[in-house]
């Protein structure tokens, strides 16, 4: 339970920081802009390190279902259905 | 069927890293959508006092006029530091304004007034061109933007 309230809190930290910093970012000050080319570069790259990070996530997730529960894995244990022939 | 007679059917395993995993990919999508929403708001946001600048897109040329009524064709000058308004259309088909030294981009449409801002931050010059298919020489449709020293 406590690893779930460490993880949201540190997705929470991941959305929360950005957000004020853009807020502060955004230039309150006359004569002070905001520069579009930093704003939008800087979100498509975190954006891009999100898709690598779940692609790599989700693809890692199937690659290691598919070995570690391929039938000749050592570990291997015939579920209830095949054990018994029952369905 | 009872929850622990299900669990033996299951090959005996607890489900709850998946549930995990599920929550860990929907609070990342989330996330990727609340960062794109406030970006997008914050890049939409024009601030006060941007001077107004209209665009025209035609085959295969851009017009622009300031607000003091000067008329510039394939190039435009801008002052460092201020922020300018384009209202950008089009006289015959789609066109797309773009700068992409700044990430510019806009469609240039008939009938229709697009907007988008920005503010130069360095004094130079940067490529203007369209980034729609518009014809024969969509590919010349070209122009160059000069970022001067501010005047004042």
């Amino acid at each position: 339970m406590k690893s779930i309230v460490g993880l949201f809190l540190v997705l929470a930290i991941l959305v929360i920081i950005p957000a004020a910093d853009y807020v502060f970012a955004a230039g309150a000050e006359p004569g002070e802009y905001l520069d579009r080319r930093v704003v939008i570069w800087n979100l498509f790259y975190r954006l891009m390190a999100v898709a690598f990070v779940v692609g790599t996530v989700v693809s890692g997730t199937m690659i290691w279902q598919c070995w570690r529960f391929r039938e000749s894995h050592p570990k291997a244990k015939p579920t209830p259905y095949e054990k018994e022939g029952v369905w | 069927m009872k929850k622990k007679e299900y669990g033996r059917k299951m090959g005996g395993h607890s489900n709850w890293p998946e549930w995990i995993y599920v929550g860990i990919v929907i609070a990342l999508m989330l996330w990727v959508g609340a960062e794109a929403w406030n970006v997008e708001r914050l890049v939409e946001h024009v601030p006060e006092g941007a001077e107004v600048i209209k665009v025209t897109g035609q085959q295969w040329f851009w017009t622009f006029e300031h607000e003091d009524g000067t008329k510039e064709i394939g190039e435009l000058h801008v002052e460092k530091g201020k922020a300018y308004k384009f209202e950008i259309t089009a006289k015959d088909v789609n066109h797309s304004f773009n700068i992409h030294d700044y990430v510019v981009l806009m469609d240039a449409i008939p009938g229709r007034v697009n907007t988008v801002w920005f503010a130069p931050t360095d004094v130079g010059e940067h490529d203007i061109q369209c980034r729609e298919y518009c014809g024969l020489i969509h590919y010349n449709m070209r122009g160059t933007l000069y970022v001067e020293e501010p005047s004042s």
